[in-house]
């Protein structure tokens, strides 16, 4: 194993990144425009709105890692932390 | 071959592992991963009808109960532990298989023991051997990790024992069936804690990432499956339809992402994300219908092969990296793309993407809780399903493999390992496409077929709309991470859990009680053996001296003796005292004295 500096690789170059983002924002988009073509059922009269699967992950996502980021101040501690008590 | 129908499959790892030590070189390797193939052939012999029971005193001891559940859970135990020796084939010692195979043997004796000391017996024995997998690791940090392990299963263990002995004492039966919520007991509920704290919930789930990140590298992929699912099993058998396990469940799924998403270690990262996965399969027990405990036993199955890959794959990259930080780690694709594909294939089966196993388990369970109307339930799994996308299923391969390139150039994993690797990661897949033969072995097998689609037409053409809303779910997540990912970047830190309570705080405790009991001693010690028998002394020695003192000091007052000279006059007379020295002046005063007062007294 050798640390040294090797050539940028296939991932970390700006145009691949950039193709990533586009693929990853077309997936999303294209996933909302199938569910014209499906019909789908529901089990709650919440869950029968149009795109309701992906506005929940959105928000679940963004609630979980908000509260993560919230907890963390609290949380978080040195890695220390425990070394002097034991 | 009666014998052999009567063999709990358990013994066959724990007799075996006996040998092992006696086994040289590479033949040890093969030999530990011929045993669980062994295992897995005799529980596909065993019939409903094998039974093994054993007299011991009053006791009738049942050291094999063969049926549906029971046989499912003994397929995967077998399975995954095969795979796991494959995986460790770099390893020499035979401490470490010796541990291994006893710990997996006694979980497969438990998941087919029929009576509470059976189950007691191999439960204890599980903790016991399983230790030796963190300790191996050599670490300052892994001994205390392991340490800390032991004392929780003790505790945990205890009150087990103490659940079985009320149960035998109550009902004089030994038999472990299931307990009616209706019908539960002090008894019961001490049982229902120690099977909890082995299923690390919540609050008694600190444990596992304490302890599991700090195992060698194939003892994290053999602890990952064994302990929490087994006591997965024994809430199934004994507690099916306890709602509390609904509450605990759902709980559990929140609390493995948050803290997930906080966590450095990858390691640790997949510890807590056991927690999550596990949390489903407790809210299915909860929910306690015939299709979620098929749904649980489903998840159980699906998630130890997926669980174990991740582990692999986080193992193989602590094996040739000796890193398991993720702010030390990134770029590993680079050279390591074999390790990073298995590893992804597990990451989107336990995110339950379409094609994957993940897929085909979850679903039962979520779809159930729809079913049984429990609307917060289903919000909250569905939640978690989105997050288990977020933590392990992008996060871990993001920040090891990806994210910034740390300039590591690590070799490829041993083949070895990447066979084990590629043997799961082919289970993972095929389960998603055809779960039929899955399906075909769980409890109610026929029920679930009924309610759910089973083949790779039914599932992925027929039922396209689940496809589509689940992609949704999970790709709106991965939408999330990317464009929350300044909010999500590691730092050097660890996040303080529930083993704070007897880390930092049994550290308070102690302190509190010492400064407590030893500022109690020091005053009783000041207050009685250094003052208490000075001033006894001195009351004894000057007492006399001191009372004469008060009616001889307005005297002085009264003759005009100076306040200064007064003092001195004092400690002369004190020391005349002490020293039983007076003048034939002072005696004569001093009787004259006590002849008047007497007098007084007398007239009185």
């Amino acid at each position: 194993m050798k640390e040294t500096k090797i050539d940028e690789g296939y991932f970390d170059q700006p145009k691949t990144r950039k193709m990533l983002w586009r693929v990853l924002w077309g997936t999303c988009g294209l996933s909302v425009v199938l569910e014209f073509f499906i019909h789908r059922e529901s089990h709650f009269p919440i869950d029968n709105f149009f795109g309701f699967y992906a506005v929940l992950g959105f928000l679940a996502c963004t609630g979980c890692i908000l509260l993560a980021k919230g907890l963390g101040f609290f949380l978080k501690k040195k890695v220390d932390y425990y070394a002097n008590d034991e | 071959m009666p014998m052999m129908n009567n063999l709990p499959p358990g013994l066959i790892l724990i007799v075996g592992a006996l040998l092992v030590p006696f086994l040289p070189g590479r033949l040890k390797n093969w030999y530990v991963i011929l045993l669980p193939a062994l295992a897995f052939w005799q529980v596909s012999q065993l019939s409903d009808s094998a039974a093994l029971t054993l007299q011991l005193a009053d006791f009738q001891l049942t050291l094999l109960r063969v049926d549906i559940l029971s046989k499912a859970f003994g397929y995967i135990f077998a399975l995954s532990s095969f795979a796991a020796f494959l995986y460790g084939y770099y390893e020499k010692k035979s401490s470490q298989f010796v541990s291994a195979l006893i710990y997996v043997g006694s979980s497969m004796m438990v998941v087919f023991a029929g009576d509470l000391i059976t189950l007691y017996v191999f439960w204890e024995l599980m903790a016991i051997t399983s230790v030796n997998l963190v300790l191996g690791r050599k670490t300052k940090k892994a001994y205390r990790a392991a340490f800390r392990y032991v004392l929780v299963h003790i505790v945990g263990g205890l009150v087990l024992l103490a659940g079985i002995i009320l149960t035998i004492g109550e009902t004089g039966s030994t038999a472990f069936n299931a307990v009616d919520p209706s019908a539960s007991s002090l008894s019961s509920w001490l049982i229902l804690i120690g099977f909890l704290v082995n299923a690390a919930a919540v609050p008694f789930s600190s444990w596992l990432p304490d302890a599991y990140p700090e195992s060698t590298v194939m003892g994290g992929v053999i602890l990952s499956a064994y302990t929490s699912k087994t006591a997965v099993y024994t809430l199934i058998r004994g507690f099916p339809g306890w709602e509390i396990l609904i509450v605990l469940g759902c709980a559990m799924t929140i609390y493995g992402i948050i803290y997930a998403l906080l966590e450095n270690d990858m390691r640790r990262i997949l510890a807590y994300s056991i927690i999550n996965q596990v949390g489903f399969m407790v809210c299915a027990v909860g929910i306690g219908t015939s299709l979620a405990l098929s749904g649980a036993v489903a998840h159980a199955f699906c998630h130890i092969i997926y669980k174990a890959l991740l582990w692999m794959s986080a193992g193989a990259v602590l094996y040739q990296t000796g890193k398991s930080k993720c702010t030390d780690l990134g770029g590993l694709y680079n050279t390591m793309p074999w390790t990073l594909i298995f590893g992804c294939v597990g990451a989107l089966a336990i995110s339950s993407v379409p094609l994957t196993s993940g897929y085909i388990s979850k679903t039962i369970i979520i779809a159930e809780s729809a079913s049984a109307h429990m609307f917060w339930v289903w919000l909250v799994l569905e939640i978690a399903s989105a997050g288990v996308f977020l933590h392990a299923g992008i996060k871990f391969p993001y920040f090891v493999f990806f994210a910034k390139d740390k300039g590591l150039r690590p070799k490829e994993a041993p083949k070895t390992m990447l066979v084990a690797m590629a043997f799961l990661a082919f289970f993972c897949i095929y389960l998603g496409m055809f779960p039929e033969r899955l399906y075909n072995i769980l409890p109610n097998g026929d029920l679930v077929k009924s309610a759910m689609p089973y083949t790779f037409y039914a599932i992925y053409v027929k039922h396209f709309s689940h496809v589509v809303t689940q992609l949704q779910l999970l790709l709106y997540s991965g939408l999330v991470f990317f464009l929350f990912l300044p909010l999500l970047k590691r730092t050097d830190t660890i996040a303080l859990d529930i083993d704070w309570l007897y880390r930092k705080g049994g550290a308070l405790v102690y302190l509190m009680l010492d400064k407590w009991l030893n500022g109690l001693n020091s005053w009783a010690n000041r207050l009685f053996a250094e003052n208490g028998m000075k001033s006894t002394s001195s009351f004894f020695r000057d007492g006399p001296a001191r009372l004469l003192l008060i009616p001889i000091r307005p005297l002085w007052q009264l003759t005009g003796v100076e306040r200064e000279y007064a003092k001195k006059m004092e400690e002369r007379f004190i020391n005349k005292f002490r020293s039983t020295f007076f003048s034939i002046g002072s005696g004569a005063v001093f009787c004259l004295g006590l002849s008047l007062i007497l007098l007084l007294l007398s007239l009185l």
